[in-house]
C-alpha cells in the first residue's frame, strides 16, 4: 500500500493502520483526501478497520473525523482516494447501494411514522418478503429492549428510547458497516453510562463492524477495540485503547487521552536520556523516530505514574521540585509541583497511601519526584 | 375595557361577514336590482345555470387556477428544498428573484408580460394566463415551502437514502407525507390567487379565456344583476365544502402553518437539545 508518508504517524505505528495478510478488512480506505475549497479537512491516510470490531474514530471537533465518517456512508466524496467495503471498491457508488447504515446524532428518526414502521422502514424500501419483515423488526426491537413500544409514535419517546429506535433502525437489514455519528451527545451522564455499556453489549451480539465516531476519550476507551485518534485531518496513532494510553505516539495524544504532563526537553539522540532545563537527564522512552540531538522534545508521563516522597528515595531516579499547591479530593490528594526551570507538573497520590511525611509538607517546601524509564516518552514536539 | 374590546371583536367579526351573508341572501332576492329587497325567489339560479359565457368564464377559471396552482407548488416545493438545503453560491439572489414578483406592482408585470408574449409572438390565451398567476404565486408556495422544510431535520432525507431509498422514494416516503400539509396549503393558496386575479389576467388572456373575474367586472358597465350574488353564494359554499372536505383540524394547522409545533408539546424533555446540537464538519 501507497501514500503512508504524508501521515503523521511513525513508521512504527502506521503498520496497525493495515490489516494482516489474509484477512478482508470491513472498511479499507486508501489516500482519503478531503478539500473543501482552500482548505484540506482530511489529509491524505490510509486505515483498514476489521470485521466485527467496535472501532472509535476520536478527536476534537473539527478535526475532519464527520467528514470521514460521510465519505464512508458516501454522503461527501473524497476529494482523492479509495474507499474498499468488504473487498470491494465503493467510489462513486450512491449511499443506497452501500452495505453500511448510520445512525445519525439527531437518531433522524421520521416522525410520521411509528416506532415500528421506523424500524421496517429500510426492509420496506428493498422489497423484503412481508412475512419476514414483522418478525425482523421484532428481532431489532427485541435487541434494543423496545419489544412492546413498537405502536408508539416517535415524539412519545425519551431520548434514551428514541437513540435506541434509531440503533434498531441501522442493525435491521444486518449490514456489514454501522457508522454512529456521536450518537450518545444528547443524552444525560448516567444515561450515557448505560448506553455505553448497551451499545458494546449490541454490537458483540448481532456481529457487526460498528465505526464509532466520537470526541469522548472516556467513550472511546471504554467501548472500543481498537481507536483512531484524529487531529486537524490527520490521523495521529491507531491502537488499542491501553497502547493509545499507555503508549501515545505524540504529544496531542498524550494530552488528550486522559491528563498528562508534558514536560519541555532537549533530545540527547538515540540511546541517551533527554536534558530537563534546570534538573538536568531524567529517564524516559525514545519512540518512534529518533530526534536529532539537540532539538525541543516533551517528554510525556502521566500523574498516576509518577511518585513523590518527603525525602529522597533509597533507590533509582529522582529530583526535587517545589511543591506549588496540596489539594485534598476525598479519594486523592492532588500535588501540583514545579520542576527545574520552567516546567510544572502535577501528579496524585491515593488518599489511603498518604504517610505522616508527605502530609506534613507545606507549600513552597522541597518534594521528591520519581518515576520509572518506562512511564516516561520522549515525543515530538 | 375588557367590554370595550368585546365590543370592538364583535365589530370587526361583523365586517368581516356582513358582505358574505348579505351576498347569499341577495342571491334568493326577487328584484332585477341589487339595491332592492323584493322577495324570495331562486330565479337569479336559474339564469345562472342559463348563462353559457358567463359558465365558460367559470370553467377557464377553474382550469388556469389548477394549473397554475399546481406548477407553483411543484416549483416551490423543488425551489425551497434547493433553498433550505445547499449553501450554494448566488443562493440569496435566487431567494431574492423569486420572491420579488410580491413588491413588484401587478400592473407592471402584467405590461411586462404583455410586452414579452407580444414580442415573443406568444398567442394570448389559457398559458399565457397560467405563466401569469404562476408568476405572483411561486413566491407564496415557495415561502410556505421554506417554511415546512426548514423546520425538518436535516437528517431525514440522509436517513432515508442511507436506508436505501432512490431520490424519488426519498420524496414520496418521507418528504412528502412529512410537508403534506404545507403542499396543500400552497396549493389552495396559490389557486385562489389565481382564481381572483384581475390585473394579471387582463394583461394575458386572449380571445375566448375571458377569466370569470374578468367577466364579472366588465358587466359592471352592462349593469350587474344578482346572478352574481347567486355565483357568489356557490363559490362560498364550494368553499365551504372544501374546508369541511379537508378537514378543519387539518385547516387550522394549514392556516397557524405549524406541523411541527402540535408535536413537540408531547415529545420529552431530553428531545430538545437534539435541535442545538450542531454538525461538524
Amino acid at each position: 500500500m501507497t501514500s503512508s508518508t504524508q501521515t503523521a504517524m511513525p513508521d512504527s505505528l502506521m503498520a496497525d493502520s493495515r490489516a494482516g495478510q489474509g484477512e478482508t478488512p470491513a472498511v479499507r480506505l486508501t489516500g482519503i483526501t478531503k478539500t473543501f475549497g482552500d482548505n484540506m479537512v482530511v489529509q491524505p491516510l490510509d486505515l483498514d478497520i476489521r470485521q466485527n470490531e467496535f472501532f472509535s474514530i476520536l478527536g476534537p471537533s473539527g478535526c475532519g473525523k464527520t467528514t470521514l465518517m460521510r465519505m464512508i456512508t458516501g454522503f461527501e466524496t473524497p476529494t482523492d482516494g479509495s474507499i474498499e467495503l468488504a473487498g470491494s471498491s465503493v467510489d462513486g457508488l450512491p449511499t443506497r447501494k452501500r452495505d453500511l447504515n448510520m445512525l445519525f446524532q439527531s437518531y433522524a428518526l421520521f416522525p410520521h411514522l411509528t416506532v415500528f414502521e421506523n424500524v421496517a422502514f429500510e426492509l420496506r424500501v428493498r422489497r423484503e418478503p412481508k412475512k419476514d419483515i414483522t418478525r425482523r423488526v421484532q428481532d431489532a426491537l427485541d435487541l434494543v429492549r423496545l419489544g412492546d413500544l413498537g405502536e408508539r409514535k416517535t415524539d412519545q419517546l425519551s431520548g434514551g428510547q428514541r437513540q435506541r429506535v434509531a440503533l434498531a433502525r441501522a442493525v435491521v437489514s444486518r449490514p456489514a458497516v454501522v457508522l454512529l455519528d456521536e450518537p450518545l451527545g444528547a443524552l444525560d451522564q448516567q444515561l450515557r453510562k448505560e448506553m455505553q455499556i448497551e451499545l458494546k453489549r449490541m454490537q458483540r451480539d448481532v456481529g457487526i463492524t460498528f465505526i464509532y465516531v466520537t470526541h469522548d476519550q472516556e467513550e472511546a476507551l471504554s467501548m472500543s477495540d481498537r481507536i483512531a485518534v484524529m487531529w486537524k485531518g490527520r490521523l495521529l496513532q491507531i491502537g488499542s485503547p491501553q497502547e493509545i494510553y499507555d503508549a501515545p505516539a505524540t504529544e496531542f495524544v498524550a494530552s488528550f487521552i486522559g491528563s498528562c504532563n508534558i514536560i519541555p526537553a532537549i533530545s540527547a539522540g538515540p540511546g541517551n536520556a533527554p536534558t530537563v532545563a534546570g534538573i538536568g537527564e531524567v529517564p524516559a522512552v525514545e519512540v518512534g523516530a529518533a530526534e536529532p540531538v539537540g532539538s525541543h522534545v516533551s517528554v510525556a508521563v502521566r500523574p498516576e505514574r509518577m511518585s513523590v516522597s518527603a525525602s529522597a528515595p533509597a533507590t533509582g531516579w529522582s529530583t526535587t521540585g517545589t511543591l506549588t499547591e496540596a489539594v485534598y479530593l476525598g479519594h486523592e490528594w492532588r500535588y501540583g509541583i514545579r520542576l527545574g526551570s520552567d516546567a510544572h507538573v502535577f501528579t496524585t497520590v491515593p488518599s489511603t497511601q498518604l504517610g505522616p511525611e508527605l502530609g506534613a509538607l507545606r507549600t513552597g517546601d522541597s518534594i521528591f519526584v520519581s518515576w520509572a524509564e518506562k512511564d516516561a516518552r520522549v515525543l515530538a514536539e | 375595557m375588557d367590554r370595550f374590546l368585546g365590543w370592538v371583536t364583535k365589530l370587526v367579526l361583523v365586517f368581516l361577514y356582513v358582505p358574505i351573508v348579505a351576498v347569499v341572501v341577495y342571491s334568493f332576492n326577487a328584484s332585477p336590482r341589487t339595491s332592492s329587497w323584493e322577495g324570495l325567489s331562486l330565479r337569479w339560479y336559474v339564469e345562472l345555470f342559463g348563462d353559457g359565457p358567463l359558465l365558460k368564464t367559470l370553467q377557464t377559471s377553474l382550469i388556469v387556477g389548477i394549473f397554475a396552482a399546481g406548477l407553483a407548488t411543484a416549483i416551490g416545493f423543488l425551489s425551497a428544498l434547493a433553498l433550505t438545503r445547499y449553501r450554494f453560491k448566488g443562493r440569496a439572489f435566487f431567494l431574492g428573484a423569486i420572491v420579488l414578483p410580491l413588491i413588484i406592482p401587478e400592473i407592471v408585470l402584467g405590461v411586462a408580460l404583455l410586452t414579452v408574449f407580444g414580442s415573443s409572438g406568444i398567442k394570448l390565451g389559457v398559458v399565457t394566463l397560467v405563466l401569469g398567476h404562476l408568476i405572483v404565486a411561486l413566491p407564496l408556495t415557495t415561502l410556505i415551502m421554506m417554511g415546512s422544510l426548514s423546520s425538518l431535520d436535516p437528517s431525514l432525507p440522509e436517513a432515508a437514502t442511507d436506508l436505501g431509498c432512490t431520490p424519488w422514494q426519498t420524496f414520496t416516503r418521507v418528504l412528502f407525507p412529512l410537508t403534506r400539509s404545507a403542499m396543500l396549503a400552497s396549493f389552495l393558496l396559490s389557486f385562489t390567487t389565481s382564481f381572483s386575479n384581475i390585473v394579471i389576467s387582463t394583461f394575458t388572456s386572449g380571445v375566448g379565456t375571458t377569466t370569470m373575474p374578468l367577466r364579472i367586472y366588465s358587466m359592471l358597465k352592462t349593469g350587474i344583476t344578482p346572478e352574481i350574488n347567486a355565483l357568489g353564494a356557490l363559490l362560498i359554499l364550494l368553499t365551504l365544502v372544501i374546508i369541511f372536505a379537508v378537514g378543519l383540524q387539518q385547516m387550522r394547522r394549514i392556516l397557524v402553518g405549524a406541523e411541527e409545533k402540535d408535536q413537540a408539546p408531547d415529545a420529552a424533555p431530553d428531545t430538545i437539545s437534539l435541535q442545538t446540537a450542531t454538525t461538524e464538519r
